[in-house]
Order: structure tokens, then C-alpha cells, then sequence
């Protein structure tokens, strides 16, 4: 009974789905493909063409791989049609992700990173 | 909508016909109870063998000179210790085995979210241990349960990929546990079960899920790359090769420091049931300790560079991470005055679980004490890698989470089995612990203080009389925890029948039969009241009451 009504609920606002497409997955599945080959392209062209500072290099792989992890959770770890305290521990996660983050280069930057930076007084 | 059914009968008996069917029954089970009870005896088995261990390095002690064993032996049997004792006893113990057993009869459920999950961290378990196992017969490994780089990563001959590979697989095991739990709790609650109706092990084994999720899968990885780095060359943490060490202590403590509190939360959970029962009373501000126990799973993530003060770490972050240790206290403290306030004007009786509750109180607040010495960066300078740190980490470990896994043994064992242990032995074996303990312990920090390095096979000779009797004391703990094997063991037949309320406590887990059957209720409960709801009078018409031989 709670079941059909969380159900009807959904698809009264729209925004939740049972489930994920085979086409969706197929899409999901060429985007990542283009991406592994942008992530190839790029260390091609940093290696073979232009020198590019390394902050430019270093923000430009982050970037499409944070790109295809959020592909991935969201369409094929089912996150986005997931309930919402699955998405409320999905997104805990990436919190714990950004303490060790933080914390941990605080240290490196501390200690002098980069190198040119030099250390702390 | 209910029906009548008829009574079930107990999770132990099954009327399979022959040897294979009765071992298939058990080792293709899916009831929580029955895997709780696999978890109690393969890590009872990891329990003895991590203690062989440690025999080994105390007989090693008794004497400066290093005659029992080479220093390369020595160095072995003290990471087979920590890797049995940490990653196969410590951090499942309470969890896997009590957790299990009592998470859905706590909430009223039939069984976990996840039956067949948790037949599968079993599985998980065993194999991990078997290849920690296989390390061991085949040489072991050197390199402290730690695995510091670059000496694990570069320099060690022994076997450091096999071990990693063992706690790595025990890591899924963990992860699924807590993910199981979390899942239980959040949806298969007894209606009317709230969540400040919830018993306070429930509460501490949610945040030890939280824990486990969000921190194993980290230290999963750093080992994960230290075995890269050891068979392809990628410069992970060798300088030589572009790495650098330190990362692996940031990976390694992001997940190990939180793993403490993996051991001693759940720990903490047992506590509050023992001293509340065995008081008589409602314990003294639940909800503080509810809460105490997410804000340490919490607090627990941002401190873990006090275990890194004396490495190349910037002092700066040394700073920050001492300031946010001391943080951890307030909700320890605020743990221990509740219980200590419960303790006033109950009606306490001295049962054996209690004695272990009582004595976990005494032992925690000294390992929590000299745990603050430790993180003040001054102080930890003159103490770090001595045998203060050693003691320091006995006295949570062994005093705290162990005094409490066998306190909620013995409070669970008639719901377990059915059967009543011995009343006396459980006494005295719970004051030669103590005792033992104490003994083996607490000289350590007077060595530590005065500088006895830890790990080291060979010391100057004026140490040799506080490690004599530090050895002597571990011989007492030794008797200590065979005792309860042989009596508990003679309860499976001999014991009295416990009935399903022996201690008169409250609890969803007292209302079924003892031992529970298959799917624990025959009837689906409903709570009406909140946990531990011992009505005000309870205490004082419960000491009225007392005469000598009283059973409680």
C-alpha cells in the first residue's frame, strides 16, 4: 500500500523513474567511450604538441573523470533512481572524499606544494 | 490481518538426517543467528591464535637479550599479533557476532535486510583469513600490522602481498556488514520501534556501519597500491620513482584511526545495555549517548594525523589534527558520566557480565586518559613508539572492546544457547582478567615513560624486571580467557535451562524464546515504550527484595 502510493507520488512530480532505459544505458555507455577517448587525447596532446602548465593539464583530466564517475554513479549504480536516503548516502560519501582530500593537501601544502611554493615558515 | 501459527522451533535444532545435510544446514545458512554463530567461532579461533602470538613475544622479553628468537622472527610474531588481533578479531568481533545475533531481535525483525549478504561477509572473512594464514605458515610477514611504506612497498622480503591481500578481501566482509545493518535498521524496525526507542547497541552499531562504509574501502585502496608499487614499480610512495611515504600513513590512519572506533563503539553499545540492566534503571540521558557515539564515528575522521606527529608531516597539521584529538574526549566523557550516573542509586547486582561492564568503565577512562597525553604533540615527542603507546592502546583494545565482547557473551549467552553458564566461574574468571590484565599492562607505561621503544626484541637491562612482570601477566590473562572456554563450553550440556528472561531486562531480544526461533518472533511485536523502560521504583524494590543467594 505505501509502496503504490510512494510510487504514484513519484511519477505524480516527475522527477523519479522505476527504472533506467536500455537505451539510457547504451547512451551512458557511448558518452564514456568519447570520454576515455578525450582522456587519451589530451595526454596526446600534452605529450606531443602544446606544453601545458601543470595545473591546466592536472584540472583538464580531473575533469573528465569526475565527468564519467558521475555517469557512472548516477545511470549505472542507479543513484538517480534511488531513494532519497541512497542519495543522501551517495552524496555522504563524496563528503568523507573531500575531508581526506582536504586534509590531506593542507598537509602537502603545509609542507611545501608545490615544490616551488616551499614550506610554511 | 494476523494469523495463528504454530510455535517454530529453536534456530539450532534442524532435522537433517546425516552428517552432510546437518553441515550443509549450517554452512549454506542464511539465518543472521546462524552466522553469527560461525562469526563466534572462527574468530574465537583467530582470538587464540593472535594470543599464541603474543605469547611468543612476551617469553621473548623475559630477559634483555634476544635468546628465544632473532630479531627477524621476532619481528614476525609481533605483525602476526597485530594483524590477527586488529583486522580478524577486533574489528568483527563485536559486530559479526553480537551485532548479528541481536540487531533484528533488538528491532524485532525477522533477519537481516540482506540474509544472503551476510552469509557472503562470512564467506569474505574466512577467505580473508585464510590467505593471512597462509602469510603466516609460509614465513609471515616483518612489517608491524601497519605495513608502513617504503619499507612494505620496497625493502621487505617476507610475505607483504599475501597479507594485504587477506585484510583486503576482510575489508569487503567489514563493508558489508555495516552496509547490512544500516539497510536493517533504517527499514525493518518493529512498528512503534522510533528511532530514541532504539536499545543504545543499536545506536552504537549504526555508527560502526557508518563507520565501516565510508573508511574500509580507503585503506582497501592504500594497500591495494602498496601491492602495485611492490610488483609493477609504480611510484606510489617511493620518492625514488616520483611517491611519496607519507601518503600511505594519510590513506593508512584515514581509515585506521576510525577502525578504533570500529573496535570500541560497539563496545561501547554492550555497556549501556550491562549497566542498565544489571542497575535496574533507565539509563541516564539516552539521548546524549546516542548522539555521543555518531559525534565520535564523526570526530573519529579528522583526526588521524596524531599518529603521524614525529613523521615528516608539516607542524602545522600536527596543530590542527592535536586540537581536534582533544575534541574526541567530550563525547567519551560524556559516555562515562552517564553510565556512571545510571550506576547511582541502582540496584546494582555483581553478575558476571557486570563485573566485565564495570571494569570496561575503569580500564577505558585510563586508556582514554593516556590518550589524551598522546595527542598533545609535546608530550607525544617523548613517548611516541614507546611501550606507553603500546599500553596506551592495550588499555582501549583489551580493557575496553574485549572486556566488553566477553560481558555481552556472557549477557547473551542464555539467549544464544539456551543454557545458563556458571555463575561463579564467570566471577572469577572476570577478576583474573582483571587482574592479569591490569598486570601485563600497566608496567608497560612506566616503561614506555622511561623509554622502552616498542618492537624492539632486546632492551637494556634495568627494563627487565617491569617486562617480567608484564609477562607474568600475561600468563594470568591467558587462564584468564581459557577459564570461560572450558565453563561455557560445559553450559552447552550441563547448564540450566535459562528461560527466555534470565536477567529480568528489557528488550525486544528477552521477549522471544531462548534460543530464538528461526525467524525470531512468531509474532511481528509492537512497541509501545521506550528502551530500557525500568519503572522508577524498579531499584529500590529490587534491593528490598535482595537476600543472600539472590538470583540477581
Amino acid at each position: 500500500m505505501a509502496e503504490q502510493h510512494t510510487h504514484a507520488h513519484a511519477h505524480h512530480h516527475g522527477e523519479k523513474h522505476t527504472h533506467i532505459s536500455r537505451g539510457t544505458y547504451y547512451r551512458v555507455f557511448a558518452a564514456l567511450m568519447v570520454l576515455m577517448v578525450l582522456t587519451v587525447a589530451a595526454w596526446w596532446v600534452e605529450k606531443n604538441l602544446i606544453e601545458l602548465p601543470g595545473w591546466l593539464a592536472v584540472t583538464i583530466a580531473m575533469s573528465i573523470a569526475i565527468a564519467k564517475t558521475v555517469l557512472i554513479v548516477l545511470y549505472f549504480m542507479h543513484v538517480k533512481i534511488s531513494s532519497r536516503m541512497t542519495q543522501v548516502y551517495a552524496a555522504g560519501a563524496f563528503v568523507w572524499l573531500i575531508i581526506l582530500f582536504v586534509i590531506t593537501m593542507g598537509d602537502y601544502v603545509a609542507r611545501g606544494w608545490p615544490p616551488q611554493a616551499g614550506p610554511l615558515p | 490481518m494476523s494469523t495463528l501459527s504454530l510455535p517454530q522451533t529453536s534456530y539450532i535444532r534442524d532435522n537433517s538426517r546425516t552428517f552432510t545435510d546437518w553441515l550443509k544446514s549450517w554452512l549454506l545458512t542464511v539465518d543472521h543467528k546462524r552466522i553469527a554463530i560461525l562469526y563466534l567461532l572462527a574468530i574465537n579461533f583467530f582470538f587464540l591464535l593472535g594470543g599464541l602470538a603474543a605469547t611468543l613475544v612476551r617469553v621473548e622479553l623475559i630477559t634483555p637479550q634476544g635468546d628465544l628468537m632473532s630479531s627477524d622472527v621476532y619481528n614476525r610474531a609481533f605483525t602476526l599479533h597485530g594483524v590477527i588481533m586488529v583486522f580478524f578479531f577486533l574489528i568483527p568481533s563485536i559486530p559479526a557476532v553480537l551485532g548479528n545475533f541481536l540487531v533484528p531481535l533488538m528491532i524485532g525483525a525477522r533477519d537481516l535486510a540482506f540474509p544472503r549478504l551476510n552469509l557472503l561477509s562470512w564467506y569474505l572473512y574466512m577467505i580473508g583469513g585464510i590467505f593471512a594464514l597462509i602469510a603466516a605458515v609460509f614465513g609471515g610477514v616483518d612489517t608491524g600490522w601497519t605495513f608502513y611504506t617504503p619499507f612494505s612497498s620496497t625493502y621487505s622480503n617476507s610475505n607483504v602481498v599475501m597479507t594485504i591481500t587477506g585484510a583486503f578481501i576482510m575489508g569487503f566482509s567489514s563493508i558489508l556488514t555495516g552496509l547490512n545493518f544500516i539497510v536493517t535498521i533504517h527499514k525493518m524496525r518493529a512498528p512503534g520501534l522510533t528511532w530514541f526507542r532504539l536499545p543504545l547497541f543499536i545506536w552504537a552499531n549504526y555508527a560502526t556501519s557508518i563507520i565501516q562504509i565510508l573508511a574500509t574501502p580507503v585503506l582497501g585502496i592504500a594497500l591495494l597500491l602498496v601491492v602495485v608499487e611492490r610488483l609493477w614499480g609504480v611510484g606510489i610512495y617511493d620518492p625514488a620513482l616520483g611517491g611519496d611515504p607519507l601518503l600511505f600513513q594519510h590513506l593508512f590512519w584515514f581509515y585506521s584511526h576510525p577502525a578504533v572506533y570500529i573496535m570500541i563503539l560497539p563496545a561501547m553499545g554492550v555497556i549501556s545495555e550491562l549497566i542498565s540492566t544489571f542497575s535496574r534503571k533507565r539509563i541516564f540521558g539516552y539521548e546524549f549517548i546516542a548522539f555521543s557515539s555518531i559525534a565520535i564515528a564523526i570526530l573519529g575522521f579528522l583526526v588521524w594525523g596524531h599518529h603521524m606527529f614525529v613523521s615528516s608531516q608539516s607542524v602545522y597539521a600536527g596543530l590542527v589534527f592535536s586540537f581536534i584529538t582533544m575534541l574526541v574526549a567530550i563525547p567519551s566523557a560524556i559516555k562515562v558520566f552517564n553510565w556512571t550516573a545510571t550506576l547511582y542509586k541502582g540496584s546494582i547486582s555483581y553478575r558476571t557480565p557486570m563485573l566485565y561492564a564495570l571494569g570496561f568503565i575503569g580500564l577505558f577512562v585510563i586508556g582514554g586518559l593516556t590518550g589524551i597525553f598522546l595527542g598533545v604533540t609535546a608530550v607525544d615527542l617523548h613517548v611516541t613508539d614507546t611501550y606507553f603507546v603500546v599500553a596506551h592502546f592495550h588499555y582501549v583494545m583489551v580493557g575496553g572492546t574485549i572486556m566488553a565482547y566477553l560481558g555481552g557473551i556472557h549477557f547473551w549467552w542464555p539467549k544464544m544457547t539456551g543454557r545458563m553458564y556458571n555463575e561463579t566461574w564467570g566471577g572469577i574468571a572476570a577478576l583474573i582478567i582483571f587482574v592479569g590484565f591490569n598486570m601485563t599492562f600497566f608496567p608497560q607505561f612506566i616503561l614506555g615513560y622511561l623509554g622502552m621503544p616498542r618492537r624492539y626484541h632486546v632492551y637494556p637491562p634495568e627494563f627487565q624486571i617491569l617486562h617480567v612482570m608484564s609477562t607474568a601477566g600475561a600468563s594470568i590473562l591467558a587462564i584468564g580467557f581459557i577459564v570461560p572456554l572450558i565453563y561455557l563450553g560445559i553450559s552447552l550440556r550441563k547448564g540450566a535451562i535459562a528461560g527466555d528472561n534470565p536477567w529480568g531486562a528489557t528488550g525486544l531480544e528477552w521477549k522471544t524464546s531462548s534460543p530464538p526461533p528461526t525467524f525470531n518472533f512468531d509474532k511481528t511485536p509492537i512497541v509501545t515504550e521506550e528502551a530500557y523502560a525500568y519503572p522508577p521504583e524498579a531499584a529500590e524494590r529490587d534491593a528490598a527484595a535482595w537476600r543472600p543467594g539472590s538470583p540477581l
